[in-house]
C-alpha cells in the first residue's frame, strides 16, 4: 500500500497496529510478572493470545473478503452485510438451536456457514438475469437479508430465553476461550489468500471492463462468482467462530484503497492487512471501554463505520446506468384500480370481522364483533395505514430514482427510525409509547438528513441515493442488532418493534397512523406532473421546466416522512413499499395519479392481510406482521426478478 | 358476573383452617366484608405476568387464562401449570381475542406490561404488581403475595405461602451452614464464551444471602442481571461456588467443560461447579423457593465434605 508519494498511509497503519496491540497486551504483563500464577497463564494462554489473534485474523479475513465481494461486484458498498450473508448465518443458527440443541460447536459453525453461503447463492440466483448488476445484486441482498432478519427475528421473540446464544453471536464478540476459533479462522484464511492470489489478474481485468474480461477466456460472471464465493467463505467462518462483525468488510478495502492501494492486487493485498489492524484496534479499545462485554467488539465496528461512511458517500464513482423500465402498458386502468381499491376493502373487512378462536375461524358478526371491533380495528387500521404509507413512498422513490427496485425500506429511513427507538430505550428503560414514538421520529428524520447530506452533494444520482440509503440501512441494522444482543428487557421491545408490534396500537395511535398517511399522501396529489416528468431522464424533465434538484428533495423528503411514520407502526422490514408500486407498475399502470391510488390500495391491502396473518396462523401465539409483510414481499420479489 | 366456581373448587384453603393465626383471622374477615359489601372477590384471573401466575398458583387459585405457557413449562417448571389453563401467546404480545374469550374478571400485569394497560382493561380490572426494580425483589414478592392474596380474597393462603417459602429457605440455609458467608456466583450460560451474571439485586442474589450466602457477581446491574459477560471474570473468584440456573442447551455445558479457560479458572479448576435445572429468574416466591432448593440441593454435597 505505499505508494511513491505515500510514505505517511505506511507509518499511519503501523502506529495504529502498535497502539492496536498495546491495548490488547494491556494486563499480559502483569501475568507475566514474577507474581503471576497458573490462572494469569491460563488467562493469557487461553484467553488474552487467542482474542489478539482471533482479532486480526477475523479483520485480516473480512477485510479479504470485502476486498473481493467489491471487486467482484464493482460496487464499492459490497461486504457480508448488504449481501445478506451474515443474516442468513444468523437465521440458520436460529434454526440450529432450535431444531437440534445439542449441535455441537463444529454442527454450529456448519450451520452458519450453510446459511450464509444459501443466502449469498440467493442473492446471487437473483441477480443472475441482470449479469450480477451490482445495483440489482445489492438490492437483492437487502431483500435476503431483511426477509432473514425477519425470520430470525419471530425465532428469538417467540423462544427468546433459550435463543441466548443467538443474541450474543449477533454482537460479536470476540471473547475467546482457546486457540480452536483462531486456528479455523487462520486455516479459511490461508486457503482463501491463495485462491484470491490466483484470481488477482481476472479481477484486474474484470475493472477494467467486462468486454476485455471476457478476452481471458472465462466469462465475466464466472470470475465475480469465484471471487464471491471465496468472499462467503472467509466472512461466514468469521461468523460462525466469532459472530456478527459488521462494517470491517466494507472499511477495510476502502481504506486501503485511500490509502493508496488502487490496483486490484494491491487493494487484495492491503485489505487484510487494514481489516486486521481496524479490528485489533477497535476490541483494544472495546476493553478499556466500561466493564466485562459492555459493547460488543462487532457492535463497536458498526459505530466507527457511520463517519467513514459518511465521509465516502460523497466520493464514490458510480455509473450511472440507464433504467430499465419496459413495462407493459394499459390504456384503461379504471377497472383495475376499481378491483384494487375493492381487494384493499376486502382485505380490511376481513381484518376486521375474520378471526380465530379455540374451535376454529370465525366470522365475527352481532354482539360478537361489538366485542372484538375495539381490539381489532386499530391494529387494522394502522396496518393500512403504513402499508398505504410505505406504498406511496415507493411509487415516489421508484419514479424519482427511476429504478423499479427502489423502496422505502432501502432508503434506511425506516432502520434509522429505530436507531432512534434504541436510543429511547436504552436511555429511559421502560419508555412510555409516545416517548418511544418521538424517539423513532426523531431517528427516521436523523438517517434522512444523513442521506441526503451524503447523497445530495452534487447532485442526488438514482444509485447513488439507493447505495447510500442501502448502506446506511445495513449500518443502523448492525446497530439495532448489537442493542438487541444485550438480551435485556429494552432489547426484546426493540426486537418486538422491529418485526412489527400492530398489536401494541391503541386506537388514538391508529387514528394518528390514518391521519399521517391523509396529511402525508395528499401534497403527492400536487407533486403528480414531477412524478410524472422525473422518470423520463434529468435531460428530458430539465427541458420540461423542472427544477429536478428542487423536485427531488422535496419528493425524497416527503417518501422519508411517510417511510418514518409507517415504520413506527410497522416496523422498518418490510417490502410493502417497494413490491405494491413495482406490482402496480408491471400490471400496465404507467401515469403517476393512476399509479399512486393503485399502489396505495395494494400496500393497505397487503398489510392488513399480512396483519391477519400474524393475528391468525399460530393462534393464540402471534406471530410478528413484519414477518408476513417481509415474506409476502420476499416472495414476490424471488418471481418478479426471475422474469426479469 | 362470577360464571364459574370450577377452578375455585379446587383451592385447598377454607376458612376453618386458618384458626391459628388470630391476626390473619382478622385480616381474613376485614377481607371477607368488605368482599361482601362491594363485590366477590375476583375467581376468574388472567395472569399476563409470569410472576403473577406464579403467585397465583401459589395462592391455591388456578388462573384461567395465562401468557407463554408453553415456555413457562419449560423454563420456569415450577409451579406445575393445569392443563385447564388458557394459553394467551407470547408475553410480548398476548391475544386479546383469547384473552376476551376465557372472561376473567381480573387481568395481573406487572410494571412491564403498562404500555398494554388500556386494552386490557377493556377485557376486564386490570391489577400492576411490581416484584423487579424496587429493591429486594424477595422482600417485593412476600409484599405482591399479600398483596394479591388481599385482592383475591386469600390473605390467608398468602400469609401460608410466605410462611412455607420461608421455611423453605430456613431449610436450605440450615443445609449450607458449613458453607455460610462464601460467595457464589449466579449465572446463565449463553455459549460456550459467555453467560449473563445475576447480582445481589436479583431474586437469585436475594435468596443467596438469605441462605447463608454472599453474591459474587459486585458490578451493577440492569433488572438484577448483567448481560454478556466473558469466561475470564471467573479468574478473580477464587473461593466461589459457580450456580448455573437453566435453560441451557446441553451443547453448551459440554463445550464449556471442554474449554481450557473453563477448566483453569479457579472455581471450576476444584470442582465448584453446579448446574441446576431451569428457574424463572423474574419469578414470584415459587421461583424463589425452587431456586433454594435446587441450590441447597447441588451444593449439599460440598457442605457435607
Amino acid at each position: 500500500m505505499a505508494e511513491r508519494r505515500g510514505v505517511a498511509p505506511w507509518i499511519v497503519w503501523s502506529v495504529l497496529a502498535a497502539l492496536g496491540v498495546f491495548l490488547s497486551l494491556d494486563g499480559v504483563a502483569a501475568r507475566l510478572g514474577p507474581g503471576a500464577d497458573a490462572v494469569d497463564h491460563a488467562l493469557l494462554l487461553y484467553g488474552a493470545l487467542p482474542r489478539i489473534a482471533v482479532a486480526a485474523l477475523a479483520g485480516a479475513a473480512l477485510g479479504l473478503s470485502g476486498a473481493l465481494m467489491q471487486r467482484a461486484l464493482d460496487n464499492p458498498l459490497a461486504e457480508p452485510s448488504t449481501l445478506g450473508v451474515f443474516a442468513g448465518a444468523q437465521l440458520a443458527l436460529g434454526i440450529a438451536a432450535l431444531a437440534a440443541p445439542a449441535l455441537g460447536p463444529l454442527g454450529r459453525e456448519a450451520a452458519a456457514f450453510g446459511g450464509g453461503a444459501g443466502a449469498a447463492a440467493l442473492v446471487l440466483a437473483l441477480g443472475w438475469r441482470r449479469k450480477l448488476d451490482p445495483v440489482t445484486v445489492a438490492l437483492c441482498g437487502m431483500v435476503v437479508a431483511m426477509v432473514a432478519s425477519s425470520l430470525t427475528a419471530a425465532l428469538i421473540l417467540a423462544r427468546g430465553d433459550y435463543l441466548f446464544a443467538l443474541l450474543i453471536w449477533g454482537g460479536g464478540s470476540l471473547t475467546q476461550d482457546g486457540w480452536r476459533a483462531s486456528g479455523a479462522i487462520a486455516a479459511v484464511l490461508l486457503a482463501g489468500g491463495a485462491a484470491a492470489f490466483a484470481l488477482r489478474r481476472p479481477l484486474g481485468v474484470l475493472a477494467a471492463g467486462e468486454a476485455s474480461a471476457r478476452s481471458l477466456g472465462a466469462p465475466a460472471p464466472v470470475i465475480r462468482i469465484a471471487a464471491l464465493g471465496i468472499g462467503v467463505a472467509l466472512a461466514t467462518t468469521v461468523a460462525a467462530e466469532v459472530g456478527l462483525i459488521a462494517f470491517v468488510g466494507l472499511a477495510a478495502p476502502t481504506l486501503a484503497r485511500l490509502s493508496g492501494a488502487r490496483s486490484a492486487d494491491r487493494t487484495l493485498l492491503a485489505a487484510p492487512a487494514v481489516g486486521a489492524v481496524l479490528l485489533l484496534l477497535t476490541d483494544g479499545v472495546v476493553r478499556h471501554v466500561g466493564s466485562g462485554e459492555t459493547v460488543p467488539t462487532g457492535a463497536a465496528t458498526a459505530f466507527l463505520g457511520a463517519p467513514l461512511l459518511l465521509w465516502l458517500l460523497p466520493r464514490l464513482v458510480l455509473a450511472d446506468r440507464p433504467a430499465e423500465t419496459r413495462a407493459p402498458r394499459l390504456l384503461n386502468v379504471g377497472p383495475l384500480l376499481i378491483s384494487l381499491v375493492v381487494f384493499a376493502a376486502l382485505a380490511l373487512l376481513a381484518g376486521l370481522v375474520l378471526g380465530r378462536s379455540d374451535g376454529g375461524w370465525a366470522i365475527a358478526t352481532g354482539d360478537a364483533f361489538a366485542e372484538l371491533w375495539p381490539f381489532r380495528a386499530p391494529r387494522v387500521l394502522a396496518a393500512a395505514a403504513a402499508g398505504a404509507m410505505f406504498a406511496a413512498a415507493g411509487v415516489v422513490l421508484q419514479r424519482v430514482t427511476g429504478n423499479p427496485l427502489a423502496g422505502p425500506e432501502v432508503l434506511g429511513v425506516g432502520a434509522g427510525a429505530g436507531v432512534g427507538l434504541a436510543a429511547i430505550l436504552l436511555a429511559f428503560g421502560g419508555a412510555g409509547l409516545p416517548l418511544q414514538m418521538a424517539g423513532a421520529a426523531f431517528g427516521a428524520l436523523a438517517a434522512l438528513g444523513v442521506m441526503l447530506l451524503v447523497s445530495g452533494r452534487g447532485r442526488l444520482g438514482p444509485e447513488r441515493m439507493l447505495l447510500a440509503g442501502a448502506g446506511i440501512s445495513a449500518l443502523c441494522l448492525a446497530g439495532l442488532n448489537a442493542v438487541i444482543a444485550t438480551g435485556s428487557p429494552s432489547a426484546f421491545a426493540l426486537l418486538a418493534w422491529m418485526t412489527g408490534a400492530t398489536d401494541a396500537v391503541s386506537l388514538p395511535q391508529a387514528a394518528a397512523a390514518c391521519a399521517a398517511a391523509l396529511v402525508l399522501t395528499a401534497p403527492l396529489a400536487a407533486m403528480l406532473r414531477w412524478l410524472e416528468t422525473l422518470p423520463l431522464g434529468d435531460a428530458t424533465a430539465r427541458s420540461l421546466g423542472l427544477d429536478v434538484a428542487a423536485a427531488r428533495l422535496a419528493l425524497t423528503v416527503l417518501a422519508a416522512l411517510l417511510t418514518g411514520a409507517a415504520a413506527l407502526v410497522a416496523g422498518p422490514l418490510s417490502f410493502v413499499g417497494l413490491v405494491a408500486p413495482h406490482a402496480v407498475r408491471a400490471a400496465g399502470v404507467s401515469r403517476a395519479g393512476p399509479h399512486l391510488i393503485g399502489a396505495v390500495a395494494v400496500g393497505a391491502g397487503l398489510m392488513t392481510i399480512a396483519d391477519l396473518f400474524a393475528r391468525t396462523v399460530i393462534f393464540p401465539y402471534q406471530l410478528p406482521l413484519g414477518l408476513f409483510a417481509s415474506l409476502i414481499g420476499g416472495a414476490y420479489l424471488v418471481v418478479a426478478l426471475g422474469r426479469r | 358476573m362470577v360464571t364459574g366456581f370450577g377452578a375455585a373448587g379446587g383451592s385447598p384453603v377454607r376458612p376453618s383452617q386458618v384458626s391459628r393465626r388470630g391476626v390473619l383471622m382478622g385480616a381474613a374477615a376485614i377481607c371477607v366484608s368488605g368482599a361482601a359489601s362491594a363485590q366477590a372477590a375476583p375467581a376468574r384471573v388472567a395472569a399476563v405476568d409470569w410472576a403473577m401466575l406464579e403467585t397465583t398458583l401459589a395462592l391455591g387459585l388456578t388462573p384461567v387464562a395465562a401468557a407463554e405457557l408453553v415456555l413457562f413449562r419449560s423454563a420456569a417448571v415450577e409451579p406445575a401449570v393445569p392443563d385447564s389453563v388458557a394459553d394467551l401467546g407470547l408475553r410480548g404480545s398476548i391475544s386479546y381475542e383469547r384473552l376476551l374469550a376465557t372472561r376473567p374478571d381480573l387481568v395481573l400485569i406487572s410494571p412491564w406490561y403498562e404500555n398494554r394497560r388500556a386494552p386490557l382493561e377493556r377485557v376486564a380490572p386490570v391489577e400492576s404488581l411490581a416484584i423487579y426494580g424496587l429493591g429486594s425483589p424477595y422482600e417485593a414478592a412476600v409484599a405482591a403475595t399479600r398483596a394479591l392474596g388481599l385482592r383475591l380474597g386469600r390473605s390467608e393462603a398468602a400469609e401460608r405461602a410466605v410462611a412455607e417459602t420461608e421455611a423453605e429457605l430456613a431449610a436450605a440455609r440450615a443445609a449450607l451452614a458449613p458453607l455460610a458467608g462464601r460467595p457464589a456466583l449466579v449465572m446463565n450460560l449463553g455459549d460456550p464464551r459467555h453467560f449473563r451474571a445475576f447480582g445481589h439485586d436479583s431474586m437469585f442474589g436475594d435468596v443467596l444471602a438469605r441462605i447463608g450466602l454472599t453474591s459474587a457477581w459486585t458490578e451493577p446491574t440492569r433488572f438484577g442481571a448483567y448481560p454478556t459477560v466473558g469466561v475470564e471474570a471467573l479468574a478473580g473468584m477464587d473461593d466461589a461456588f459457580v450456580i448455573n440456573v437453566g435453560p441451557t442447551p446441553p451443547a453448551v455445558l459440554a463445550g464449556m467443560r471442554a474449554s481450557a479457560l473453563w477448566s483453569a479458572m479457579p472455581p471450576i479448576a476444584a470442582g465448584r461447579f453446579v448446574a441446576l435445572d431451569p428457574v424463572n429468574p423474574y419469578g414470584a416466591l415459587p421461583a424463589a423457593r425452587r431456586f433454594a432448593r435446587l441450590a441447597a440441593g447441588s451444593l449439599a454435597a460440598f457442605a457435607r465434605g
